[in-house]
């Protein structure tokens, strides 16, 4: 049985977009990305047995199209358009400033490290579930966290001390 | 300061432009034939299709040689025979003659 594919892409569409935005902090590259993918899974709608799976399969697929693209950005540095600050639709008691901030340290951070930080707190995935998806170990996934979150609480810090 | 929430706050999934799905929805209509989820099963009715027949066609041919070869078979047999026939009658007529 074939998923109904606009269903998938309605259900999906702000995740996949949402990581790559926060990953590439580029938006135009982000839809581009985003398209893309959801083409991809267009072409293999039939190996897809359930929208758990498709979620599962375009939150992997995503992931591993970023990091090849801030690959091949390092090699050939294109100008993007940076991420719009967020519009005020955030809720009232969120800091914007912060929120920014901290999207910004997020992008600075090493590509796969920075992959695991989205899977983690923009998805609320487990390191054991990070793992499957980026077919890492379980203590690499980790130690990316422990070193990414003591690195943006280092820079937190500093830009604090410096302002 | 609590960073691991600031992060989920900060992280917080940002919607997709509003005319994205449409857009994704536009792009398949436009994918070559091959690159759609049924070309795969479609070629492979369609390849069957085309090698049936071409299949009943090289079985007869088949069975129209091993037709010949037997009738061949029988023919050089037959030749033989008569062949071996007239050697004998040879023989006895060269044997009377002495």
């Amino acid at each position: 049985m074939v998923l109904d594919f606009a269903q998938v892409v309605a259900d999906n569409q702000s995740l996949v977009f949402s990581l790559a935005l926060r990953f590439l902090r580029d938006r135009e590259g982000a839809e581009e990305l985003a398209q893309d993918v959801f083409l991809q899974l267009f072409r293999k709608l039939r190996e897809i047995e359930s929208p758990a799976h498709a979620t599962w399969w375009l939150r992997r697929a995503i992931c591993h199209r970023c990091i090849d693209e801030a690959r091949k950005r390092r090699l050939r540095p294109r100008i993007g358009l940076e991420a719009v600050p967020e519009p005020a639709g955030e809720s009232p008691d969120a800091d914007p400033l912060l929120n920014e901030r901290l999207r910004r340290l997020i992008g600075e951070l090493p590509e796969n490290a920075r992959i695991v930080v989205l899977l983690r707190y923009q998805e609320d995935l487990d390191p054991s579930d990070i793992a499957g998806m980026l077919n890492m170990p379980v203590s690499t996934v980790k130690s990316h966290l422990h070193r990414s979150l003591a690195v943006l609480r280092g820079r937190l810090v500093k830009q604090e001390i410096c302002r | 300061m609590n960073l691991e929430d600031d992060l989920r706050r900060a992280l917080r999934r940002e919607p997709a432009p509003p005319d994205f799905a449409a857009r994704v929805l536009a792009n398949t209509r436009v994918l070559p034939f091959w690159r759609r989820p049924i070309a795969l099963p479609l070629a492979a009715i369609l390849t069957v299709t085309a090698l049936v027949p071409s299949a009943i066609y090289q079985y007869h041919r088949q069975q129209r040689a091993f037709e010949a070869r037997d009738q061949l078979i029988a023919a050089l047999s037959i030749t033989r025979t008569q062949l071996q026939q007239a050697k004998e009658k040879l023989r006895e007529t060269t044997r009377q003659k002495r």
